[in-house]
Formats: C-alpha cells, structure tokens, sequence
C-alpha cells in the first residue's frame, strides 16, 4: 500500500512538471495555433540562465530563479517578434518548420556557451532530508517545485480569466478577425502568448534543473515528451494541461512501477506515452478538454 | 547566401594550402592518424574532453620530437554520434591514407567492424563493448571490456559482502550498450559467481527513480550496478540519497550500494549528482587527478601547456584521449625502432607484439597495456574508486577480474 | 500548335492534353536526355574520391526518400514528422532478411533487387497504417500521430533482441552479372542503382500527377472538403499517400541498408526526420525538382560547414564550442531564412531562372 502511495506521490510530482512544460507549449498553441517543436530548448535555457545568474554573477537563488523568469520572458517576446511575425497567414508546414529551424538556432547558441557539452548542478539551497509521511517521502525541491507549478498555472488561469489582457488572449484564440474588429491588436497578444510561454518554460527549467541537474540532452529532451501531455489534455487548454500531466505522471510512474521488470519488459515508461498518444489520436483525438474543433474528413 | 559559402570555400581552401606548405617545410615524415568522434550531440560531454586529449598529446609528441623528426598528423573529425557521418569521415580517412584509426561509439565501431577487417586498419575506439571483438581482428580496446568491468564490480560485491547471496540489481542504459555486460554477467554467475541478480532496470528519462528505488529494497536488493552515463546515475543517486536509502559504508545492511562502470563515473557525476554521489563505487583502468601520481601531474601540465580549463584537464575522459593517442604513439616508435616502414600493417603486428616483456607501461593507467592475437582488451587490470568528500579515491589496489577468463 | 516546338515562347496549349505533357519543347527534353547522359557517363572521364562518392550515393538515397516526403508533404499537404521511420521500416526490412538468413545469404546478395522492392511494400504497409488516423485526424493532430510513429519504431527496434537491439546489422556485399560487387566498385555501383531509382521514381511521380490519383491527392491537399464534394474520399486519399510515400521511403531505406552494408537505428532517429523535413522545404515542397534540390543544398551546407567548422577549430585551438555550434546555426538559420525569405524553396529559383533564360532576351 505504501508502494502504491509513493508511486502516487511521485506521480503527482513528475505529473506537474510535466504540466508546466506542458503550459508554455499550449500557451502559445491556444492563441497563434502554433505547434512549437523549440519549446525543450527554450526550458533548458531557462534552466541555464538561472545556473549562470546562480554561479557565474553570485545572485541569490530566489532572485536568479524570478530573474531568469523575466529574461526569458523578453526573450520569447523577441523571437515571436523576430521570427513568427513574418509568418503569420503561412501553411502550417512552414511555422512548424520555423520552430524546427529555432531549435537548432537555439542549439547551437547554447553550444557556443560551456551548457552545451558539460554537466553542471545546482548549490543546494533546500533541506536536504526529505519529508516523509507514513513511509511515503518527497524531497523538499521536489515539493518546491509542485507548488510553483501550483502558483504558475493558478496565476495564469486567473489571468485568463478576469484580466483584460487575457480576455483579449482567449478573444484571439477563439476568432482572429472578430478580435480584430474590435481593436485587439492580434500580434501583441501572439507576441505576449509566447513571452508567457517562455516564463513558464523558464520555471519548469529551472525546477528540473534541480532536480536532474543540468545536462543540455536531458532538458531539451522535455520538449518532446511534452506532446503527448498535451495531446492527451488537449492542445488549447490549460486545465487540459495540468490533468493529462498529472495522468501521465502517473501512468508513467505506475508502469515503472508495476510493469517493468515484470513481464520482460523495461522501459515501458518512455515509451507508454506515445501510444496512449496514437490510442487517443485514434479515438479522442481532440483530447480530454480540446475545443471540438476538428471536424471528421 | 551564395556569397557566404563561397566565401567559406575560399577561407578553407587558403586554410589547407598555408597548412601543406608549414607540412613541406618539415623535416622527417609524417603520419596520417585520424579520430573521429562525437564533440557535438549526444555524449558530447565525454567526446570533447577525449578530442582535447588526443589533440594535445600528439602535439605535445610533435613538439617534443619524441619520433625524432617525424611527426604525427593526426584529423579530428566530429561526426555527432551518427553512424553515417562516421563512415564517411572513415572513407575519407582512407583516401587520406591513414596507417592507424581512433574511433569512438559503440554504435559506429559495430557498424565499421567489417570495413576495419577489410582495410586491415588498426582501430581503438573509445567504446569498450566486448561485441566489438567478436568476429574482429583489428579492433583493440585500450583498457578492460564494459562486460569485465561490471565482472569485476560483481566479484567486489561477492567479496566484500557479509551474509549470504548478495542481492544484486543491474541499473542499465536502454541500448546495446548497456545490455552487453548483463549477459556476461549472468555466465559468471553461472560459472560459478555466488549473487544473485535480482532484477535489470533499463532506465528511462525518469524524473523520479522513487517507485524504482522502493522495489529494489521490498525485493532485499542491496548492491545496484550501473552501467550508462552519468545522468540517470546522478538523479537516482539523489532519489536514493533523498529516500535515505544510500548505504553510508559499502555493503551496509538494508541500503543500497551503487556501483558502476567507466562511463557512469568521473567528475561529471559529481557535478551532477553533488553530494548525493557520496560512496558511490567506480571501476575504470584510468588514473584519477584526485589520486596524484606520475600519471595524473604529466596530464596537469599538458593541459595547463596547451591552456586547456580545469573541467577538461581534471576529466577521465581527457586521460582517455591520452592515453589512445599514447599507444597508437608507442606502436609507431617501436615499430620505427625495429625499423619497419610505418604502415597500418606493421603498426598492426606492432600492437599484437604489445605483451610479455613488450607490454606498453605507462602512467596514465593502473596497468600495463597488453595486446595480443587472443587479447584484444589493452589494460586488464582495474581501479575501484568510491566517492568520499566530493573526490573520487582509490578503493583498495588494482585488480584484474577473475571470471573474465572462465566465460 | 506553335509551329516551332523547339522554343516555345509563350502558351500555345488547344488541348489540355498538351498541357500536361512531360517536356513542353523538344529543346526541354533534348536538354533532359542530354543532362540523364551526362549523369551516367561522367563516372567514366573523372574519379572521385571514396568519400565524396559516398556523399554523392547519400544525396540520391536522400532524393529517393525526400520524393516519398514531397508526395506525402508536399502533394498531399500531410505534414509528416517520422518519415526516418518509415525509411527505417525499409531497411529493417533488409535487415531482417539478412539476420535471419545470414549477411551473406543468396537471397540477400544476389535478390537485392527483390528486397528492395519487397521493403518498398513493407514501408507502404506501414505507411498505410500510420496512415489510417487520417480517416479522422487533420492538420497538427495527423503530424504528432507521425511523430509518435517515430518514437514508437524507435523504442521497438532499441527493445527487440531480434534487431539487435538497434546496433547495425550487417547486409553483405551484393553480386552483380560481373561477380561480387567488391569494395572499389561499392560507391559506384550504388551510385548507378540509386540514380537508376531516383529518375525511376520521379518519373513515375510526374506521371502520377497527370493522372487523375495524383491530382486527387492535390485535390484534397488545397480543400478536402470541395474534394469530397466531387466524389473522392479525402480520408482514404490521404491513407494511400502515405502508402505510396511510405513504399518510395522503404525503397530508400533499402537503398541505405546495402550501401551502408548495415543497419543501425541512428540513422533514423527523430533527428533525421526533421532533416528529411528541412531538405523538402529548402527544396521547395509540392514541386517535383524540389526534391532533387533539397537533399544537395542540405548535405553540400553540411560539408561546408564542416570545413569550416574546422578552420574554424585551427584558429581557435582552446575552445572547441565555436566549431561544434556552428553545424546546428547553419543549419537552422538556413530553414529559417528560406521559410522567412523563399518559402517556395529553391525550386522557385530553378523556375525564375527557367523562365527567364526562356524568354530572353526580352524581359517578359
């Protein structure tokens, strides 16, 4: 019982970060429609810049973490601006390939810096003992991080839905002219969907920066397992995001935990996720909380 | 955009005539080697140190004149651990007319292994899976098997533990890779090693090992072997470490000793894993920095002579570039001294003379390098090191395995 | 009819028929037939090195592979993110043969031709299933379930022993009317196959697209429900796409396995797939010439930049990072730019200077 219970609590735990990197991406997909491939590099920047502010500029933790936030705010902002702008009206191809093509730039940035080929890891700044309840134990970066990713999404909800801004946002995500006529500017909000995308990218960095350590191949490898999470959410909503995070946290943690070593198998849990993705594809394919949108062809 | 490339055409063009001419100057002879390796995507933080270690020595050879006048010329090429890049870099490498071949990957010394055989080129990767010597005559590890080495941590465990059958779990990477040494441990169990594994977890990219963690010890696990890369090693490491379940001794009742092979160790892991890494068991054939020694101060100050930072000079992997680069060395100058032509075919016979009184000693390995026509592992012998204070420290004197030969 | 059906200046087409004729003017095809000539023959008058003869063979298989893409993507406007997969399922299929027969089989060295063919089949089937959520799915939806092909061949192949767990298995040399094909002929010998393939299937997909199957499948691309309405059925018009580009990416897959004499599966990761991507729209996607141009631009950058990358590394010996950055800039500021700045690819270049050079020396 207690095994169960501490898959569960791991669950929850690995479950809302996925959420949080889970949030960026349906960020930007619920205003632009855009399907950003780069999102793992831009959590992995986040992760860097708040090691760099750390270690390399001796600023204090909290004040890294809000700081590098804030940076990658700006710096989402302006790849929207720089990149995306052009390509509004484009096929869907052609923006795909636009974040393809950023991911590599991105790439090769951060090689140009010492994160792309070493392994660094966070100071520590939280008790190193875990709290533990009945057997079951979470360690305190990992409660952390539950509770920013908690913070996050519930600030960005109420943002969604009572500030004028993020009524505009949802006006833009429901009906680009319509919002057009009735003076929103529609490349602000994209513009600020994607600076919002990447402070939640930049948190969920610097929360599995702690807890992974910093190694580029891992961080960037967030942006992939993301689409599943937000496949099985459904790609506009965030009360999507944060449920198929959680559901896959646990169904990822459940078959480590029951199914591996069991049957034959191992690994299962790497790769459990993108069949739940085709099975939903198949017969939900707008997921748990998408907008109905896609009609049958 | 055409400009561009032309442009570069032009700098590499103008680059490779102004480096013919600084060659013609040259006295002596030169000889082409060639590396070719991952500096760039995955494994690149093990690649690039090993680049840095190759190219330092054979310029430290050249400047020294340790071959007399001759010089070593040796291409470093980065195929991004893609097995059809390494090829064609491979291809090249023969038109350039290479007499001897550092390789790097599992994957691409597998998938070369025919082309080595064909060519007859003496080739040392870097990869020290033990399916690289099946069917191969060419293919020389520098130092013991990834199979021997997890041989030789479950032979520590045998002897060192206290009770009856040691439990044991295997932690491996999700690939060929980290599935070969399984199998080679389970023969020496069968050939008579007292443990018993319990189970083999293939990891994946889990944030969390606590489900894993719990399993192994509700299964009376008490010793896991890892053998992957440092990454996965670290985060269970912390997970142990945050659960309370990490022995503080090696082989303390109802905890878990962590164990693990070349690539699962070194200083990455500490960075990594941090003060989680504390008493975590290493084996590798390789002198340490944190162990001073003849080996270790010639490494220091030829990373400090060709300004290479402390992550690089202090790293395993940099030693592991240096001491390929110092056998392929080794055979060109005995193959110079018997005054054979240095070709890949006396550089060959060269290395399989590299034993008995002719074994290749040097300082940046525990052991001697010993090759022959049956014995393609350079050194056998290897180092158990365990983490203590945040540095890794010699555990014990060098051993060689004993079940290696009875499988 | 214009009477000179040597230089056509203008649009002289009475009959559709005539529109859609492989070569408008005598000189188009005189051009062609010289240009297919040329191709075969200059093997004889120069001698190229190993290495780049094994670029030249990697540039056709990546034709071969990229004109299953361009059906698939470019015709079909199905966007597919796993198509080193269903190259992967080609060589696979190869690879099977040899690991259950042995490298050195008869059936894997002298029937090659078959089981390129037969691998074809295998990546259509494939094709065709990964297909089948199109029945329902549209747009982004169609692309991750691609995606999450990619990931699932991957994790098969790493996971059964029967594929040695994705390190290569080895295909032998193959035997031809003139005995074994032996490590000298190897790049050229292949060279011929594939460029054989390559004129083979683009042959074949320009006729395709004369007929009225091939213009279905643009048909459903530009408004699927406009398609529907004239009596296709757009959602098994996108299945068999994929079928036919999943049959052009097995033969190339195939095309891989025996040129590489192995199979591993790092040659068909997710990363390829975004190369196949990028190499289909630097090319210029639903063109046929796109995916000749393509793969060359993609793979020359390549070695460029890999020259480069090493001067680069001459001039600034203690840090390695420029050069190792440089190989993913380039090759993402070049999709980049070419989305930003030509998104019709370099296809549309070849058709400015075409249409140019048709009409000088007037300007329009």
């Amino acid at each position: 019982m207690t095994y169960f219970l501490q898959l569960v609590v791991s669950g929850v735990v690995v479950g809302s970060i996925y959420a949080l990197s889970a949030l960026g991406f349906v960020l930007i997909y619920k205003s632009s429609r855009v399907l950003n491939i780069a999102h793992g590099q831009i959590i992995a920047s986040g992760a860097f810049i708040t090691y760099a502010l750390k270690v390399f500029l001796g600023v204090p933790i909290v004040l890294s973490f809000l700081l590098s936030l804030v940076i990658t705010f700006f710096l989402a902002m302006s790849v929207e601006r720089i990149f995306l702008r052009r390509l509004i009206g484009e096929p869907i191809i052609s923006v795909i390939m636009v974040t393809i093509g950023l991911m590599s730039i991105i790439d090769g940035l951060i090689y140009l810096t010492p994160f792309g080929t070493e392994n660094f890891s966070f100071p520590r700044f939280l008790p190193q003992t875990p709290l533990s309840l009945g057997g079951v134990s979470i360690s305190w970066t990992q409660l952390v991080g539950v509770l920013i990713t908690a913070a996050l999404i519930g600030g960005f909800s109420y943002f969604f839905k009572k500030s004028t801004l993020g009524i505009s946002m949802r006006a833009v995500s429901d009906d680009q002219l319509a919002s057009m006529s009735i003076g929103i500017s529609v490349p602000k909000v994209f513009g600020l969907a994607w600076a919002a995308a990447g402070l939640s990218a930049a948190a969920a960095g610097g929360i599995i920066g702690n807890i992974t350590g910093l190694n580029f191949d891992t961080l960037h490898a967030f942006g992939i397992t993301v689409f599943p999470v937000v496949i099985l959410g459904g790609l506009d909503s965030i009360l999507g995001a944060v449920v198929a995070g959680i559901i896959m946290g646990l169904i990822q943690q459940f078959a480590s935990g029951y199914l591996d070593g069991n049957f034959g198998l191992n690994g299962t849990a790497d790769v459990l996720p993108y069949v739940i993705l085709l099975i939903i594809l198949l017969f939900k394919p707008h997921g748990l909380f998408g907008i109905h949108e896609i009609e049958r062809v | 955009m055409r400009t561009t490339v032309l442009r570069s055409v032009q700098i590499a063009m103008t680059a490779l005539i102004v480096l013919g001419l600084v060659c013609h100057v040259q006295a002596g002879e030169t000889y082409k080697l060639a590396l070719s390796l991952a500096i760039t995507g995955p494994t690149s933080d093990a690649g690039n140190p090993y680049a840095k270690g190759v190219e330092d020595y054979f310029k430290y050879v050249n400047e020294e004149k340790i071959l007399g006048d001759d010089t070593i010329d040796c291409t470093i090429r980065d195929d991004q651990y893609k097995t059809d890049v390494t090829k064609r870099n491979f291809e090249e490498f023969l038109d350039m007319d290479i007499v001897f071949y550092l390789n790097y990957s599992t994957g691409s010394t597998l998938a070369l292994k025919k082309d080595f055989e064909e060519e007859q080129m003496p080739t040392i990767p870097a990869s020290f899976h033990a399916g690289n010597l099946v069917d191969s005559n060419y293919i020389f590890l520098p130092i013991a098997s990834y199979s021997a080495q997890a041989i030789g941590l479950a032979e520590y465990v045998v002897k060192n533990h206290q009770g009856d059958t040691p439990k044991v779990a295997m932690f491996i990477h999700p690939s060929a890779f980290g599935r070969g040494p399984v199998e080679d441990v389970e023969k020496a169990i069968a050939a008579g090693l007292k443990m018993e594994i319990v189970e083999v977890v293939e990891h994946g990219k889990d944030l969390d090992n606590t489900a894993m963690l719990k399993r192994l010890m509700s299964k009376g696990v008490q010793y896991v072997i890892c053998h992957t890369v440092q990454s996965p090693v670290a985060t269970v490491l912390k997970d142990s470490s945050r659960l309370g379940l990490t022995a503080k001794s090696f082989g303390e009742k109802e905890k878990l000793t962590f164990l693990g092979a070349h690539y699962t160790g070194g200083n990455d892991l500490i960075a990594l894993a941090g003060p989680a890494s504390e008493n975590f068991f290493w084996t590798t054939s390789y002198t340490l920095t944190s162990e001073p020694g003849p080996g270790t101060d010639f490494q220091l100050a030829l990373a400090k002579r060709f300004g290479r930072d402390d992550k690089a000079a202090n790293s395993h992997n940099y030693t592991n570039g240096i001491m390929v680069a110092q056998v392929a060395t080794e055979a060109i100058r005995r193959a110079k001294a018997r005054g054979a032509k240095v070709t890949k075919e006396s550089l060959y016979e060269e290395l399989l003379m590299m034993n008995g009184d002719k074994a290749f000693k040097l300082d940046t390995t525990v052991g001697p390098v010993t090759y022959s026509k049956t014995d393609k592992m350079g050194v056998d012998t290897l180092q158990l090191y365990s983490v203590t204070s945040g540095v890794f420290r010699a555990v014990d004197k060098p051993f060689s395995p004993e079940f290696v030969g009875k499988i | 009819m214009a009477a000179n059906r040597w230089l056509a200046t203008g649009n002289y087409f009475t009959s559709y028929q005539e529109e859609q004729r492989i070569f408008f003017t005598h000189l188009d095809r005189s051009v062609f037939m010289v240009f297919i000539a040329l191709l075969f023959l200059w093997p004889y008058f120069f001698t190229l090195s190993n290495k780049y003869m094994l670029v030249i063979d990697n540039i056709l298989i990546a034709m071969v592979a990229i004109l299953g893409l361009n059906l698939v993507t470019g015709f079909a406007g199905l966007i597919s993110i796993g198509h080193a997969a269903f190259v992967g399922v080609g060589a696979y299929t190869v690879a099977s043969f040899a690991r259950v027969l042995g490298d050195s089989h008869v059936v894997v060295t002298h029937f090659w031709p078959l089981l390129i063919l037969l691998a074809g089949c295998t990546g259509a089937v494939f094709g065709a299933i990964v297909g089948l959520p199109a029945l329902r799915l549209k747009h982004l939806y169609l692309a991750i379930a691609t995606l999450s092909f990619q990931m699932i061949f991957t994790w098969t192949i790493n996971f059964m022993r029967f594929f040695d767990q994705g390190q290569t298995i080895s295909v032998g040399r193959v035997f031809w009317f003139f005995g074994k094909v032996a490590r000298k002929q190897h790049y050229l010998f292949w060279y011929y196959v594939a460029l054989i393939l390559v004129i083979g299937i683009g042959l074949m997909i320009r006729n395709l697209m004369r007929t009225k199957y091939g213009r279905c499948l643009v048909a459903v691309r530009d408004n699927d429900r406009a398609a529907d309405a004239m009596g296709m059925h757009p959602g098994l018009t996108k299945v068999y796409a994929f079928a036919v580009g999943g049959f052009i990416a097995g033969v190339a897959g195939a095309l891989h396995a025996y040129l590489y004499r192995g199979v591993g599966i790092e040659s068909f990761s997710l990363h390829e797939s975004i190369t196949y991507l990028a190499m289909a729209i630097v090319g210029g996607l639903g063109t046929l010439h796109g995916a000749f141009w393509g793969p060359v631009a993609i793979k020359m950058l390549d070695l460029q930049v890999e020259h480069l990358a090493e001067v680069a590394g001459e001039m600034l010996p203690a840090n390695m990072n420029l050069a190792t950055a440089l190989r993913p800039l380039t090759f993402g500021l070049v999709i980049v730019l070419f989305l930003m700045f030509e998104p019709r690819g370099i296809a549309n270049w070849w058709r400015i200077v075409r249409s140019y050079t048709k009409l000088w020396p007037f300007r329009y």
